[in-house]
């Protein structure tokens, strides 16, 4: 067994010695990747895997270091690239990813991306031409 | 600032080119000549080929401490860097029949699952996927 290994199994027996805490938390990253598009929140997710929600909220940033919150904003972030990348309309990809409304979706587009949900479609189709 | 690249050092320039694009998949994005045989040469992935382009930089070659950091990395089985993929068991199976050998086989360690192999030019990588 090398270093690396010896030192992970170090690792791995203090900070994931909680295995029905690391079922859970899989759980629920599971549950926002299969339903991203829905409205969630934290009570939703909370009744999904019977933990106190304020638990939840800690224990999901204990171990993947951002919120559910966070993580399901970035999911659906990477979601809206893909479907406005293959030409579908910017409404259409807003709702299809589960936002509410264009402007909140604008607004973290472009916070996350550096550029409207409008401009990334425009450089992709763009792109797809020249290749 | 923008993170837009990252350097893993190589012995073989032409030898790391066709094993991160003929094994891994990765495509060539920059290639120019630099003095003494050098190179400039970076990929990309090709599910993201806006994101960071990975230097295969030829710095052990010319600088001793260089390489001595990558042959005790090596020698202690850590990686040098790690990428993360969809499915490590899928990607262990079809690196294995392409004669890549793993110095760890897929193994789950709390929220992850990751494998780790010899990238044929110095440097041990970790490929993950997230639970």
């Amino acid at each position: 067994m090398t270093f690396y290994e010896k030192e992970l199994n170090r690792i791995n027996n203090v900070i994931y010695s909680n295995k029905e805490q690391i079922e859970t938390v899989i759980g629920v990253k599971s549950y926002i990747d299969n339903n991203y598009h829905n409205d969630l929140n934290l009570d939703v997710l909370s009744r999904f895997c019977f933990v106190s929600k304020y638990h939840l909220l800690r224990l999901f940033k204990k171990y993947y270091g951002l919120t559910p919150r966070q993580y399901l904003i970035d999911k659906r972030i990477e979601k809206s690239k893909q479907l406005l990348t293959k030409g579908t309309s910017i409404t259409e990809t807003c709702f299809a990813v589960g936002f509410e409304s264009l402007g909140s979706f604008s607004t973290l587009f472009k916070s996350k991306t550096g550029m409207s949900p409008a401009l990334f479609k425009k450089e992709q189709l763009s792109r797809s031409k020249l290749d | 600032m923008k993170v837009t690249l990252i350097s893993i050092p190589v012995r073989d320039q032409e030898k790391a080119l066709k094993f991160y694009t003929e094994k891994l998949g990765f495509i060539k994005k920059k290639d120019k000549p630099l003095e003494g045989g050098n190179r400039w040469l970076t990929l990309v992935s090709p599910e993201w080929q806006d994101g960071p382009e990975l230097l295969l930089e030829p710095a052990p070659n010319h600088f001793e401490p260089c390489k001595v950091f990558q042959d005790a990395l090596m020698e202690a089985g850590f990686p040098y860097t790690q990428f993360d993929v969809d499915n490590v068991d899928a990607d262990y199976e079809r690196l294995t029949k392409l004669n890549v050998e793993f110095s760890v086989k897929p193994t789950i360690m709390g929220i992850v699952k990751f494998a780790v192999f010899n990238d044929t030019c110095g440097n041990n990588i970790q490929i993950v996927e997230n639970l």
